[in-house]
C-alpha cells in the first residue's frame, strides 16, 4: 500500500530548491549521523524519485527540529515533504523498531509512555492517579482512520 | 482565569514532580485548572511521521473534549503545544480534512468546530495579569545562571506556533522563559545553540547514541557560558539533559553535571515552595548543592 505523496506536498516546490545547502548545514541530525540531509534527499527526490528515498532506513534520521524549514531561503516546506516521505516510508514496512513499539504502546493504553509503580510514584509527589485512557474509543478511531492498515500488532 | 490541564503522556508518567509544581503554582497565582479524559496527543516526533490521519484525528479528539467543556487547553510539553496548535490550525483551514475527521468522531460524539485556542504553560504564566501576580507572590529570589532551552517544537514553524510574532524573514525565536525568569532573579544567559535541537527525537526513534552526541555538544555551549543550570519546558528535552548527562557520562567522565530544571519547578521554588513540593528530589542530576548556595531547602 502506498500513498500518493505528491497529494501532501506540492511537487514543483522541488525545483524551488537552488541546492544552497542552509537547510542541511544547519541540520542537527546531519552533524552527528552520517545520512543525506535536506538538501540531498530533494536532489534525489528529483533524480531518482520518492520511491528511492522511501526504501532507505536513514530518512528516519531527522530531528524533526524544523530548522531546515525555518532557515530556506525559498521557503520550501520540508517539514512537509520529509512528513510525507516518512508516511509512504512506513506503508513499505520501512519504520524503526523503536518507533513501531511506542505506537504499539500508543494502541493499547492510549498514551505513549509506562512505567512500574506509577500510582506510587504519584502519590509520592502528592498526587492522585492517573485516570486510564479511553483505550476502545480511541482503537475505534485508529481503526477508522486505516492506522491498523500500515501498523500491525 | 480556567483552562483545560493537558498533561500529556511524559509529565503525568514519567515526571509527576513538574505536574505537582505546575498545580501547585497556578493555584497560586489563581489559574484555575479542569481535568478532562485526554488521550495522548500524538507526538509530532512518532504518529505524525508513521500515520498522519491518525494523528490528526486523535489531536481532534483532544481539541474536541476542551471544546465541550468551553475551556482553552493547555498543554506543559513542547510536543503536545505542537501537535495540538498545528491540528488546531490544520482542521481549521481545512474543510475536507475537518469533514473527514468529524466524520470518524461523530461515532464517539464529537465534532471539531474550531472555538478553543491552544497554549503552553510558559505563554500562561507569561501574560502581564499573571506576572503581576508572581511579583505579589514571590518570597525569594533564586539567583543562578540559567540557560534556557525552549525545545524545537514548542516555537516551530513559527507561521503555526507564534504567526503575530513573525519577523521579515517570517522567523522567529523566543525569549519569554528568559523574561519570565528573571523576575523571580535569575540571571538569563545566552548560548550558542541555543535554539537548536536537544537530540530526544533522533535517539528516541532511530540512534541513541546520535542523539547523546548532539546532547554532548550543546551540554559544551553550555559550559562555556558558566551556566549553572538549564532550564526547559519539555519532558522529553528535560529527560536528554537530565538521564543524557548520566549516560554520556560513563563515555566522558565528565564529573561536574548541570542540573536541569522544569520551569514551573523555578518558579515555584520563588513562591516558597520546597525543593521536594516541586518534586526535585527525583531529577538524576541532584540541584542539592547548587540550591544549598543560595540557601534555597
Amino acid at each position: 500500500m502506498t500513498i500518493k505523496i505528491w497529494k501532501h506536498f506540492p511537487r514543483e516546490d522541488l525545483y524551488e530548491c537552488y541546492q544552497c545547502a542552509r537547510c542541511t548545514g544547519s541540520c542537527p541530525a546531519m552533524e552527528v549521523a552520517p545520512a543525506y540531509g535536506p538538501r540531498e534527499t530533494i536532489l534525489k527526490c528529483l533524480n531518482l524519485g520518492h520511491d528511492k528515498v522511501v526504501e532507505d532506513e536513514k530518512v528516519w534520521l531527522c530531528c524533526t527540529c524544523n530548522v531546515c524549514e525555518d532557515r530556506c531561503p525559498q521557503k520550501i516546506p520540508i517539514s512537509d515533504l520529509l512528513v510525507a516521505l516518512r508516511n509512504s516510508a512506513a506503508r513499505r514496512g520501512n519504520i524503526p523498531t523503536r518507533l513501531s513499539m511506542a505506537l504499539e504502546l500508543l494502541a493499547k493504553t492510549g498514551r505513549s509512555m509506562i512505567v512500574h509503580q506509577l500510582d506510587e510514584m504519584r502519590a509520592h509527589h502528592g498526587l492522585s492517579p492517573l485516570p486510564a485512557a479511553p483505550v476502545e474509543e480511541l482503537r475505534d478511531i485508529l481503526k477508522k482512520t486505516g492506522r491498523d492498515e500500515v501498523i500491525e500488532f | 482565569m480556567r483552562y483545560a490541564l493537558y498533561l500529556g503522556c511524559a509529565i503525568p508518567i514519567k515526571y509527576p514532580g513538574f505536574e505537582a509544581a505546575t498545580r501547585l503554582v497556578c493555584e497560586r497565582v489563581g489559574i484555575e485548572l479542569v481535568d478532562l479524559p485526554f488521550s495522548c496527543c500524538p507526538p509530532p516526533t512518532s504518529m505524525k511521521l508513521v500515520h498522519y490521519d491518525s494523528w490528526l484525528a486523535l489531536a481532534a479528539r483532544n481539541l474536541c473534549l476542551a471544546e465541550e467543556a468551553g475551556l482553552d487547553l493547555l498543554t506543559l510539553c513542547s510536543g503536545c503545544v505542537n501537535t495540538l496548535k498545528e491540528a488546531n490550525h490544520i482542521l481549521k483551514q481545512s474543510d475536507s480534512k475537518r469533514r473527514k475527521v468529524n466524520r470518524i468522531l461523530e461515532d464517539h460524539k464529537h465534532q471539531f468546530n474550531g472555538t478553543i485556542k491552544v497554549t503552553h504553560i510558559l505563554d500562561v504564566l507569561y501574560q502581564d495579569s499573571v506576572v503581576e501576580r508572581l511579583l505579589k507572590e514571590r518570597v525569594r529570589d533564586v539567583p543562578l545562571r540559567i540557560g534556557c532551552h525552549y525545545g524545537c517544537h514548542y516555537f516551530r514553524p513559527p507561521k503555526i506556533m507564534y504567526p503575530q510574532e513573525l519577523s521579515d524573514a517570517e522567523s522567529y525565536v523566543p525569549v519569554s522563559m528568559d523574561h519570565l525568569l528573571s523576575i523571580i532573579g535569575v540571571e538569563p544567559v545566552e548560548y550558542s545553540r541555543k535554539f537548536l535541537c536537544c537530540g530526544s527525537p533522533l535517539g528516541a526513534n532511530m540512534d541513541q547514541d546520535a542523539g547523546y552526541e548532539i546532547t554532548r555538544q550543546k551540554l559544551g555551549h553550555i559550559r562555556d557560558r558558566n551556566i549553572q543550570a538549564l532550564s526547559v519546558v519539555c519532558p522529553s528535552c528535560f529527560e536528554q539533559f537530565d538521564m543524557g548527562q548520566i549516560v554520556l557520562g560513563r563515555k566522558t567522565k565528565e564529573k561536574e553535571k548541570i542540573p536541569t530544571f522544569y520551569l514551573t519547578q523555578l518558579i515555584g521554588l520563588a513562591l516558597g515552595l520546597s525543593s521536594k513540593d516541586v518534586g526535585l528530589d527525583v531529577h538524576r542530576v541532584k540541584a542539592k548543592k547548587l540550591l544549598e548556595s543560595i540557601e534555597v531547602a
